[in-house]
């Protein structure tokens, strides 16, 4: 504390010795205030996954739901195989293709948000701060809107006697197959991910400082290769925090399949779903989450190198 | 988010005020805009709130059914309000959602205060750690979380829906606090510091009161963020123990129909009205800085 020793002329008389190499900055507290948080969240997200983990290598009881603490693979195996009462085990795809499924809606909803909100994080960063204020919050407004709220809205414009049919029926066109189809679940993802996109993106092109554009104009660029050159690799960092947003919940969705997609639709999530539901196969809707969580590592994996690479770091949050 | 942003100058502007002395040419006097860019950005705004809109407008139906439009009335508000199963599920989320709130608060800002002493590796996962929610995919979190309280011998009910959603927000609860916390600076702790604060003093007269903003938006997000999660509380909840969204789930389930397009609008309300005020205090917080 040789600052209380300083006198009042400015000149330091006191030899400052070099600052101890730990101390705390001033007003924080000691490292070991981390624990609570870190305790539940420990408890609730960590140690539920360590458990999905070690239930899916165990068994079935002989009935009803749960799982018996007995080594096995066979979760595993059913994904791919099937086996039947004679005990003959033959290559089954009907589960590799509902994966496939989810992996090509997720990739749809990814694509189809990427390319609409690219323009819309642009257009609202080169606005007037003021407008830029306003529109950032008019998409902030369907992010925090109850998600079955979101998908609800879709049912009533797709319904039988929704707003389309309605519409179709007042010109004297026959009435279409909307709702419950996959058509339908796909347009709910996009709805409902859209914001996880738009946010992102728009906060890494926030304050972009237009100086750099006209530089490029000075030099002779295009507006195209002003987008392609200079903003594309601003926005890079956001692009991939949204994809990653907007891929992980969407390849593992659960309510806009169901609501939406009706009984026609079946993708990982409401698998898992029915698993610990009616199907009561624990360790293989257990499995079907490890499936889950090995995607997203390898999309994590992804980002860690990308960052690495580019020297860009990438923060995911909102 | 982090950098405070640059002046923006005007494309007039040259650095230092002189008048350009070259006329620049035709197709760099309109720079902030892209040809093609601003049709969509409009048409992605809208096609953001058309269902949400139509939606509103249709609780206001006089008719009994959800789509035949009858004429304006309130009435289905007055009969979703008289609702019991709707109102028990409304203070079933509203319980939940203040203990999940305060508790995750109070663990964002011990977090946010101590997590940069530790090194920057432990730091990083920490957060990492506390963060995970936000990319896992809720079924999983949902079913593993239903799997992880039946072995520590927990039943589906009140207690595991609030320690549940205490976990899954306090990413949110955390992110503005740790924002604030960034924007401060070191020079107010060093202030105190110097003039002799004690530890505690600190906190009480000082981190705490500037943390405030931070404070009420995180607590505000994590109140709506609990309010509204369906997919865990669905796992989590038993009889007695029902939250709201699992309620409206049901109501959705059995089709279209007036009471769930009032409940949807009030909860669209909701975020309307909490966006807001957050957004309304980060325009005060900047003012202030400015």
């Amino acid at each position: 504390m040789s600052t209380q020793l300083d006198d009042r002329t400015g000149v330091n008389l006191v030899p400052v010795s070099a600052a101890p190499r730990h101390t705390r900055a001033p007003g924080r507290f000691p490292w070991p205030w981390v624990a609570p948080a870190l305790l539940v969240a420990a408890l609730f997200t960590l140690g539920p996954l360590v458990v999905i983990v070690v239930f899916s290598f165990m068994s079935r009881p002989p009935q009803g739901g749960g799982v018996i603490y007995e080594f096995t693979l066979e979760p595993y195996v059913n994904f791919l195989f099937q086996t039947d009462f004679l005990g003959n085990t033959t290559f089954d795809p009907r589960y590799l293709s509902v994966f496939g499924d989810s992996l090509l809606q997720g990739a749809i909803t990814t694509i189809v948000c990427l390319l609409l909100a690219f323009p819309i994080a642009l257009w609202i960063a080169t606005r007037p701060e003021k407008l830029q204020n306003v529109l950032v919050l008019l998409i902030t407004i369907p992010f925090w809107t109850n998600l079955l709220v979101r998908t609800y809205a879709w049912m009533l414009i797709l319904n039988d006697n929704g707003i389309v049919n309605s519409g179709l029926n007042l010109f004297g066109l026959p009435k279409l197959e909307l709702l419950y189809t996959p058509m339908a679940s796909q347009l709910g993802l996009i709805y409902t991910f859209l914001p996880f996109m738009v946010l992102p993106i728009y906060a890494s092109l926030a304050g972009f400082d237009f100086r750099l554009a006209e530089a490029a104009y000075d030099l002779g660029a295009r507006k195209s290769t002003v987008v392609r050159r200079i903003i594309l690799p601003l926005a890079t960092p956001g692009i991939v925090s949204g994809v990653l947003l907007v891929f992980m919940p969407a390849f593992g969705s659960y309510v806009q399949p169901v609501l939406l997609g009706g009984g026609k639709v079946l993708l990982i999530g409401n698998l898992i779903a029915s698993q610990f539901g009616d199907s009561r196969n624990w360790p293989f809707g257990a499995a079907l989450s490890v499936i889950i969580l090995i995607v997203l590592m390898i999309a994590l994996i992804a980002i860690a190198l990308y960052s690495r690479k580019s020297g860009k770091k990438v923060e995911i949050s909102l | 988010m982090t950098a405070p942003a640059p002046a923006r100058t005007r494309p007039s502007d040259e650095p230092g005020g002189v008048a350009p002395a070259i006329r620049k040419p035709p197709r760099a006097l309109r720079l902030h805009d892209f040809p093609g860019i601003a049709p969509v950005a409009v048409f992605g705004i809208i096609f953001l709130y058309v269902p949400i809109l139509i939606t509103t407008v249709y609780a206001f139906n006089d008719g009994d059914s959800a789509l035949v439009w009858r004429g304006f009335s309130l009435r289905w508000f007055g009969e979703v309000a008289q609702n019991t199963n709707l109102l028990n599920a409304l203070i079933v989320s509203l319980q939940i959602a203040v203990v999940a709130t305060v508790v995750s608060t109070i663990l964002s800002i011990l977090f946010a205060l101590s997590v940069e002493q530790l090194r920057a590796k432990g730091s990083g996962i920490a957060t990492a750690i506390l963060t995970a929610p936000l990319v896992i995919p809720e079924i999983v979190l949902a079913v593993a979380t239903l799997g992880f309280i039946r072995m520590i011998g927990l039943q589906p009910g009140m207690l595991a829906l609030m320690l549940a959603h205490t976990s899954f927000c306090i990413p949110f609860a955390l992110m503005p606090v740790r924002a604030r916390l960034k924007s401060l600076g070191s020079s107010y702790f060093e202030a105190a510091t110097d003039l002799g604060a004690s530890s505690w003093q600190m906190f009480r007269r000082i981190t705490l009161p500037l943390l405030v903003p931070g404070i009420i938006s995180g607590a505000v997000l994590a109140f709506v963020i609990s309010l509204d999660d369906f997919i865990i509380s669905n796992f989590l909840s038993a009889s007695g123990a029902t939250p709201l969204p699992v309620f409206l789930f049901s109501l959705i389930r059995r089709g279209a129909s007036p009471a769930v397009n009032v409940i949807a609008t009030l909860l669209l309300v909701l975020a309307i009205v909490v966006t807001t005020i957050t957004f309304l205090q980060s325009q005060r917080r900047s003012k202030q800085h400015a």
